[in-house]
């Protein structure tokens, strides 16, 4: 056993890590937030604020 | 009359990434089943390999020799390999609708879809 | 600037959270992009010789020049996150659009597949050079797309500005290479004499061949249009920071060629895994070495970086649009990311980063990148008829109308052919993938979708409609 076996495992249980702390924020921010809420960014919001193309 | 979409319930939602990803997934790994993906190169040793037989002059046998190799036979597979471009016209034809039809599919689906789009945005046309 | 729109009324809204500035997409283009020359460009040289190399490097710089042109022009007007996604939409038509965004979504899961799987390669490479062999590349492998995957789901500043460094180190690395060269720092002297007595083993059909792989030293520089809704004046930032993408992978590429075609015999650059680092193996110099292994795996990680950031913007658009199940159109409340679209291509991501071997990756990435440039002649071409100059304010207008479109449409073609030659049987699938989804979307998923609510943009009625 050695250091790249060692590595070997780091790996494994930072990439873990990284992939439960995703899925645990996600699913407390789903349970906490109302989805119509989650889900209302809209396209062009933007445009009608900020940008005008008029000549 | 604005077109009213219907709501798509979780299992209909989840029914239709699924069939989407099916097909991805299929789409790669269906040829590489098959073994009908990707040309390899072939190589064409040659017998008694040696470094000047090879091609390979003063200089370039110092880099072989940085990156590990040392021993002509063992860069004869790596020199000699070559790729066949040799193709069936047949194929290239079969591609070339496919890949035209596609974008003409596409295009005048899209402009059938597009005309509903502009309608429904800026009124009928006059 | 107010974050939160609520006007009376009207519910409260999540938007993305516009950062941004032209550096970002600076980064983010180079980022996906740079990678490219540190792994895939040098089968070109495989394909077609050292000259077909060089060839393939600039011709297909001149491709890249026309779409950053094009897409420059558009999406300064078009600013939306999705990009090409967006411009399709209000340009061709809706089917057209989902599958511009399928383009994006594959071309940039593809590319973050094969850069894990280099991540992984690399790592056993230098285990093998200390004397560990038969490394375990697979936690390696998923531990850089888990970790991008969460600093991406974290917040888009913090994910560009780590971008930012990481990509102008791999890019200086790059620089530091060639001029230590030049000025001697290696034992083994440069060699081009292969240009001379071995100038094209395949003849004119190598340099054609060669044109697949050529695409790889750019690949994804259109990806800053994706940011389009996170960039806090986006129609001078975006242009701007894609031009400035585009010379400095020009000047970038031209540099590896010369580096790489001089250090390395051309046989064994066509076939290398890492080519800027084999380079560095020959000059002989430990400073070096350390220096192209830290710059490549920099590379990959930024370009894994930006096409998780890419990818899931154009899915997240499509979610938004009702493309895909709206499930995904959500925007996380506090971060401002479009996080579940972000959670959800990460295993569709270890799927082919797992599963499939690096060259086919590749080539459906480029496949996906090349539909996605024809796309773009016929685009600009509607774009002006649709609305000519004098209709709506551009922010960035470019030359030579129609001439860089025709251009790209040759280019295009050509490299359709170099596909062909190589993996003739990929394209055909892919073709039929295409189709098949695109027959799918349009008598299936598009009752899901609402018809006005699609074309967003303040502009008047197109021409002709």
């Amino acid at each position: 056993m050695d250091t790249w076996n060692i590595l070997e495992y780091v790996a494994w249980a930072l990439s873990a890590m990284f992939g439960v702390l995703m899925l645990i924020d996600l699913i407390r921010i789903d349970t906490t937030y109302d989805n119509e809420l989650l889900i209302s960014s809209r396209e062009g919001e933007i445009e009608a604020t900020a940008e005008r193309h008029e000549i | 009359m604005a077109y009213k979409p219907p709501k798509q319930g979780l299992a209909g939602q989840i029914f239709d990434v699924l069939t989407l990803l099916v097909l991805t997934v299929g789409a790669l790994y269906i040829p590489l089943y098959l073994g009908l993906a990707g040309a390899a190169k072939v190589p064409n040793p040659i017998a008694n390999p040696t470094w000047e037989a090879l091609g390979q002059n003063a200089t370039e046998q110092q880099q072989w020799a940085a990156l590990g190799i040392t021993d002509p036979a063992a860069a004869n597979d790596i020199i000699t390999a070559r790729f066949d471009y040799s193709f069936s016209w047949v194929a290239l034809i079969v591609m070339a609708v496919l890949v035209i039809g596609y974008f003409v599919m596409v295009v005048r689906l899209s402009d059938k879809e597009y005309r509903e789009v502009i309608e429904e945005r800026f009124g009928k046309k006059p | 600037m107010a974050n939160v729109t609520s006007t009376a009324g009207e519910p409260e809204r999540l938007q993305l959270l516009r950062v941004l500035g032209p550096a970002h997409i600076w980064a983010l283009g180079v980022g996906i992009v740079l990678v490219g020359e540190y792994m895939g460009w040098n089968f070109s040289v495989g394909k077609g010789g050292m000259i077909a190399g060089l060839v393939a490097c600039w011709v297909a710089g001149l491709l890249y020049t026309c779409v950053a042109m094009i897409d420059s022009e558009v999406t300064s007007t078009v600013a939306a996150a999705g990009g090409q996604y967006a411009q399709a939409k209000h340009i061709v038509g809706p089917l057209m659009a989902f599958n511009v965004g399928l383009f994006l979504v594959m071309a940039y899961t593809m590319l973050e597949a094969a850069n894990a799987i280099t991540v992984g390669f690399l790592l056993d490479t230098v285990a093998g050079m200390q004397g560990h062999s038969g490394l375990n590349q697979q936690p390696f492998i998923i531990l850089a797309i888990m970790f991008l995957a969460w600093l991406n789901y974290r917040g888009v500043l913090a994910t560009l500005t780590f971008n930012l460094v990481i990509t102008a180190v791999a890019f200086l690395a790059i620089i530091t290479l060639f001029v230590s060269v030049q000025f001697g720092a290696s034992n083994v002297p440069l060699d081009f004499s292969a240009v001379t007595t071995d100038p094209l083993p395949y003849g004119w059909v190598g340099i054609v061949a060669a044109l697949h792989f050529g695409l790889w030293y750019y690949l994804g520089i259109e990806g800053t249009c994706q940011a389009a809704e996170e960039v806090r004046s986006p129609a001078r930032s975006l242009p701007y920071g894609t031009m400035a993408g585009i010379m400095t992978l020009l000047i970038a590429a031209t540099m590896t060629w010369y580096v790489c075609s001089g250090l390395v015999p051309w046989e064994y650059l066509g076939q290398a895994g890492t080519p800027l680092f084999d380079a560095a193996r020959v000059t002989g110099s430990t400073g070096l070495m350390i220096l192209l292994f830290v710059g490549t795996t920099f590379a990959t990680l930024a370009s894994a970086n930006g096409c998780i950031n890419d990818a899931s913007r154009a899915w997240f658009s499509m979610g938004r649009d009702r493309y895909l199940p709206s499930w995904f159109g959500a925007v996380h409340p506090v971060y401002r990311t479009p996080y579940r679209a972000i959670v959800f291509l990460v295993p569709i991501a270890l799927i082919f980063a797992l599963g499939a071997p690096l060259d086919q990756v590749v080539t459906f990435s480029i496949l996906s990148g090349l539909l996605g440039y024809t796309f773009m002649t016929f685009n600009m071409v509607m774009f002006r008829n649709k609305w000519p100059l004098d209709t709506i304010k551009r922010g960035y207008v470019h030359p030579f109308h129609p001439l860089p479109t025709i251009v790209l449409l040759i280019l295009c073609s050509t490299a359709y052919f170099a596909v062909f030659l190589g993996y003739g049987t990929q394209l055909s699938a892919m073709m039929c993938f295409y189709i098949v989804a695109s027959l799918w979307f349009h008598f299936r998923r598009y009752q899901f979708v609402r018809r006005g609510d699609q074309f967003t943009m303040p502009w008047p009625k197109p021409v002709g409609y």
